[in-house]
């Protein structure tokens, strides 16, 4: 009896794996088998071009990380890049969403506005912008107009990260505003009317009742900002010409994974161990700002 | 019970199947055709980045003569407009690469070492001529007696000088570089700079090794060397110390072409391809070209080539080399290079077009034999990046010249492994 259940419960589960496997197949061809794929890459020297070859290094390849002046410099810069857009970014959300849930005038034409940004790709927005702040761009024009001295922004490596940073702050604050403006419609109205019987005014309101109950949502935003940003690209790429520039200033880390990579030989090896710990360092963060942010805890 | 089981498998194989027959679908029409001999259409690949459009133009006449001349032979061109090399190397790791594309000179040694590219001397016949090929061009693509690649044209540099400034301010062109900062501080005012300067490697390396110095020792980055920054020093001190030069994103231009087009500076450095877009873009600019002013006495100038290489993977090999040999045949370049988009690298045409006695083109053919190919050794563009990256902080005065330089090859020469 009980060998013909478990026989039978064999026969269910395979079944089951049987309606699975085109997704398990897909799965392991395109996601897991790749990861994998990358942690073997991450143990090796690699040439990939010509005759194939690898050659087993150990951990030479992340113990080459501590020595790359690079690979510190680009986690410098992301470090600084996440630490600033990341607060900015779900703050400004936050504050965006709030004044279009209060029932101004003309919400609906200021959401539309406001959600621009995020619908550009972000390639496009990197040029424009590039072009706003070239030394005949835009924001020089005013500048000149006002009477003030125009400045290359471009071409300093001081600046040249910082406007990254402004640029990605106002282009995907409005994704993030969307989530909490999703979130806000949540909040009964009976807590405001409560707070308003105890006598709180809108600031307090704002950040007694507000604040607190977007908590799960807020944790959310900042995990998909750390993530986001963490992997800056493409903007960083499209300022430089790929190549991190001026002066390593907009080289980020997933740029030096790029370019050990695609642009030199024989480093793929040494790329995947950068990308490997790049996925550690953002698993980390990820733990600390949950640990930190108690999502749970909603009353 | 059983059924079911026998159903759930059906489906499966189905699914899968339909996955792998997607997956597989393509590869019936790549394989048609190998070997090249026989009656059938042979269908040959060429990849190169994309040209202007009266370039474009040019290329596809060429490519149709010689599908004329070569009826069994079919060739389609790809252009890959952007990261032509990221793109290249992840096809030719995926077996996918082209039967024949261009390769830049500052690619080719790594790119051969990889053993990719197809050696070419056991197909070269005695009518194809390498002998009238310009020497420094062809050994760009040599590497131990064996060549690898033809170069199919070639662009060294020359002084661009916008001829109204000139008058106006009343200075002569400079022949030397001394001269040349002399002159700029005369052609620097309303907001026009006397030097469009481009503060990279590729530009630099020959001034760099003006004083005896060595950028690439031993494979390695040697640019820290005291006579190399030294070499160096004069450009660093015009932008700095003198103001009269200003690189392109100065003035809000993307290159020294468009710098100079827009009349904000009196003089460029640039090659053949800044006549054509002159021409286009800003036909109303009054410019000359001179040879490039000298340092320390002694001509200097860089020069860039590109070759046509063949895939040591290719299936079609016979035909890919019928298509070199023709594009960097007498008859082909003669077409190709025919409108003065790009300088021939063979002497015959060369001398057939004329353009030593062309007013323009002139100064760029004068630079030829004295011009330093811009190539060294499979490191250079490790050794290029690095260099190009701080250089700039020194440019802008930032740090010291020769820190930063120093810092640059530490850091190429760690990456150099």
């Amino acid at each position: 009896m009980n060998k013909r259940s478990s026989k039978k419960k064999l026969r269910d589960a395979g079944q089951g794996y049987l309606f699975m496997s085109p997704t398990l197949f897909v799965l392991a061809l395109f996601i897991i088998g790749p990861i994998l794929y990358a942690i073997f890459l991450s143990f090796n020297k690699v040439q990939l071009l010509g005759g194939t070859s690898f050659e087993f290094v150990a951990f030479e390849n992340f113990s080459r990380i501590m020595e790359d002046n690079r690979a510190l410099i680009a986690l410098k810069n992301t470090a600084k890049y996440v630490l600033i857009v990341v607060p900015c970014q779900t703050a400004l959300a936050l504050i965006l969403a709030a004044t279009l849930n209060a029932g101004l005038k003309g919400e609906k034409f200021f959401r539309i506005v406001y959600f621009l940004p995020t619908l550009t790709s972000s390639a496009v927005l990197t040029l424009i912008f590039m072009w706003m702040y070239n030394k005949e761009g835009l924001i020089n024009n005013l500048l000149e107009m006002i009477g003030l001295p125009g400045y290359n922004f471009l071409g300093d490596p001081d600046i040249a990260l910082n406007a990254i940073m402004l640029m990605n702050i106002w282009a995907t604050a409005p994704f993030f505003m969307v989530i909490y403006l999703a979130a806000l419609q949540d909040i009964p109205d009976s807590l405001y009317e409560a707070a308003e019987l105890d006598g709180a005014n809108a600031l307090q309101k704002f950040f007694y009742v507000t604040v607190p109950f977007l908590r799960p949502v807020t944790s959310f935003v900042v995990i998909m900002g750390l993530i986001g940003t963490f992997q800056l690209f493409d903007q960083s790429y499209i300022f430089s010409g790929g190549s991190g520039g001026p002066n390593n200033s907009t080289l980020t880390v997933v740029l030096l994974i790029y370019q050990y990579a695609f642009k030199s030989l024989g480093t793929m090896g040494y790329a995947a161990a950068l990308a490997f710990a790049l996925a550690i360092i953002i698993l980390a963060a990820t733990l600390i700002q949950r640990k930190f942010s108690k999502e749970e805890s909603l009353y | 019970m059983k059924k079911k089981w026998l159903a759930g498998l059906g489906m499966t194989t189905m699914l899968m199947g339909s996955l792998l027959a997607g997956c597989s679908g393509s590869d019936e029409t790549n394989s048609e055709g190998s070997g090249g001999s026989g009656g059938e259409k042979v269908e040959v690949t060429l990849a190169g980045w994309g040209g202007n459009p009266s370039e474009q133009k040019l290329l596809k006449q060429t490519i149709a003569d010689f599908e004329e001349k070569f009826p069994n032979i079919d060739v389609k061109h790809e252009v890959i407009s952007e990261q032509y090399m990221d793109v290249l190397k992840t096809r030719l790791i995926g077996g996918e690469g082209p039967d024949v594309f261009y390769l830049d000179a500052l690619e080719a040694p790594a790119l051969i070492e990889t053993g990719v590219v197809e050696p070419l001397d056991e197909y070269v016949t005695e009518d194809f001529d390498t002998e009238d090929f310009e020497k420094p061009m062809l050994e760009a693509f040599q590497v131990d007696g064996k060549t690898y690649g033809f170069p199919k044209d070639y662009s060294t540099l020359a002084l661009f000088y916008n001829k109204k400034m000139f008058e106006e301010t009343g200075v002569e062109v400079p022949k030397t570089w001394d001269e040349l900062r002399e002159v700029s501080k005369a052609l620097t005012k309303d907001g026009v700079y006397g030097f469009g300067v481009a503060p990279e490697l590729a530009r630099l390396y020959h001034i760099a090794q003006a004083s005896g110095g060595e950028v690439v020792k031993d494979d390695k980055a040697n640019f820290a060397s005291s006579e190399v920054v030294e070499a160096l020093k004069p450009i660093v001190d015009q932008h700095l110390e003198d103001k009269t030069s200003a690189q392109a994103s100065e003035v809000g231009a993307n290159w020294g072409g468009e710098m100079f087009g827009q009349q904000k500076a009196a003089m460029v450095i640039e090659g053949n391809w800044a006549i054509p877009f002159l021409e286009d873009t800003f036909p109303d600019v009054e410019y000359g070209t001179a040879e490039l002013p000298a340092i320390n006495g002694e001509k200097g100038t860089m020069a860039y080539t590109v070759g046509y290489v063949m895939n040591a993977a290719s299936e079609k090999k016979e035909a890919s080399w019928k298509l070199i040999s023709y594009l960097t045949g007498k008859e082909g370049m003669e077409t190709w290079t025919s409108k003065g988009f790009a300088l021939p690298t063979r002497k015959s045409v060369a001398e057939k077009l004329g353009y030593d006695e062309d007013p323009l083109r002139g100064a760029l053919v004068a630079g030829a034999p004295y011009a330093t190919v811009w190539q060294e050794g499979a490191n250079l563009p490790i050794i290029m990046n690095n260099f190009n990256n701080q250089f700039i902080a020194a440019f802008l005065g930032d740090r010291p010249l020769s820190d930063a330089l120093k810092d640059a090859q530490e850091q190429a020469n760690s990456e150099i492994q």
